[in-house]
């Protein structure tokens, strides 16, 4: 098996990230965490750089080096804070910059989803649940942590088997091919173009391709619109006018296709979801409700009244009726 | 400059926005990293909305997995799947802080440790 970096390397990194890890880590005594965090870039740094040695044709650029340097220093925070409330804001900048690596990924509906989602409707009941569930501060004592968030449970048999699972993943990881730069002439599903004509009518005319009573023309023997990307991009598009098929009609090859005219990334997750796993949507409607139920029937709180507190609610109940009142007055 | 590679990587090209040179190896790596620091999270930390928090770190490592697959293969599968990941961090999220909010309650600590008996 060829490795993409030398285990001795690979191994050294992720050793040299659990000492990183298990400095950070909240103990009787505290340590300052930002050692931890040196130790953990360095290392993460001598697996990346590995990495590009290992393929020196495909360096990264520097906005993964940004983007993943913040989201993993953010979540060692995120472990290592000892205060509730930092350790959530913390996880708020993990999501931040992981929507940033979503975005090289070109993946930008979903990096303004998780932004909307986790930062903004999850965390926050998060910070809600935190602030509700803390034991309010004392006069005396007005800084006080309590004892389960300043003291780890097993920092270092947690450190290292968390590190002997990081390395046994990165080995399959790494231990592959060096090839593993994705084919840029794959187009993402643009086949889905032949069921939106009008958005393929409305970009043509708009580059000025089609004018008139032309248009995208129907294809009724074969169910379809005159449109067949293909993914080496040799695609052809047949325009008629109102007439349909006949003399008029004439074909525009996929290399003169304006820009725009391609599957966004909304729309192409939009047929994945919607196309391609309706069920799967009905049971995630399933799960969200079930949650809904559960969280109020757990939540709950049963009050329970004595009878004379039974008799004064039953007394407010029918004066705040409005016949009632306005009989008896 | 940031700006600058933001509007091409908005930009709908006739192709989609290269990866950047940076080859697929270097997200799972990452992804591994933050997923395993989720993992050491969960295992060290006493505080049960901590620890649930751990949790969704874990669920947002496997996301960038997801999505780096989902641009290697140019497959939008794997970015539906984030969708359904995040529609069970949510579901997880409620219930979860729901028994938070109950086990508080009825012991005013969140140390996971001081509900040693349901163990069994």
């Amino acid at each position: 098996m060829e490795h993409l970096i030398s285990p001795v390397l690979l191994y050294g990194a992720c050793a040299i990230g659990a000492l990183g890890v298990l400095v950070a880590l909240p103990r009787e005594r505290l340590t300052p965490a930002v050692f931890g965090a040196i130790l953990l870039a360095g290392a993460f740094g001598a697996l990346v750089l590995g990495l590009g040695f290992a393929a020196p044709d495909q360096v990264p650029n520097f906005h993964f080096y940004i983007f993943s340097l913040i989201a993993l220093l953010a979540s060692l925070r995120v472990i290592s804070h000892p205060r509730p409330i930092y350790s959530a804001l913390y996880f708020i900048l993990t999501i931040l910059a992981a929507c940033g690596l979503y975005l090289i990924l070109s993946a930008e509906f979903l990096a303004f989803a998780l932004i909307i989602v986790y930062a903004g409707a999850i965390l926050i009941t998060y910070l809600f649940v935190i602030m509700l569930a803390t034991e309010g501060p004392t006069a005396d004592q007005v800084e006080a942590l309590n004892e389960y968030d300043r003291v780890a449970r097993e920092p270092v048999l947690a450190a290292g088997a968390g590190f002997i699972v990081l390395a046994a993943l990165t080995t399959l990881l790494v231990g592959g091919s060096t090839g593993l730069k994705a084919d840029p002439r794959l187009m993402p599903g643009d086949t889905r173009l032949a069921v939106m004509p009008q958005k393929v009518n409305d970009s043509l005319r708009a580059a000025g391709l089609i004018k008139g009573d032309e248009g995208v023309i129907h294809i009724e023997k074969e169910r379809r619109w005159g449109i067949t990307p293909r993914r080496d991009g040799n695609g052809t598009l047949y325009v008629a006018d109102k007439n349909g098929l006949g003399a008029s009609t004439r074909l525009i090859p996929q290399a003169q296709w304006p820009a725009d005219l391609r599957l966004s990334n909304t729309e192409g997750v939009a047929f994945s979801l919607i196309d391609g796993h309706p069920g799967a949507i009905e049971i995630a409607g399933v799960i969200l409700l079930m949650a809904m139920l559960g969280a109020v029937v757990l939540a709950r709180k049963k009050v329970e009244l004595d009878e004379a507190a039974k008799a004064q609610a039953q007394r407010h109940a029918r004066l705040d009726e409005p016949d009632v009142a306005g009989v008896t007055r | 400059m940031i700006g600058g590679t933001l509007v091409t990587l908005l930009a709908q090209g006739p192709i989609p926005a290269d990866m950047g040179g940076v080859t697929l190896a270097h997200y799972l790596v990452v992804s591994a990293v933050m997923f395993v620091l989720g993992l050491v999270g969960f295992m060290v930390r006493r505080n049960l909305i901590i620890m649930f928090l751990c949790t969704e770190l874990m669920f947002q490592a496997a996301g960038i997995a997801l999505i780096a697959f989902s641009r290697f293969h140019m497959n939008h599968t794997g970015q539906t799947f984030v969708i359904f990941v995040l529609t069970v961090a949510a579901a997880e999220a409620a219930m979860a802080l729901a028994l938070v909010v109950l086990l508080f309650r009825r012991k005013e600590t969140l140390d996971g440790a001081a509900w040693r008996e349901l163990k069994g």
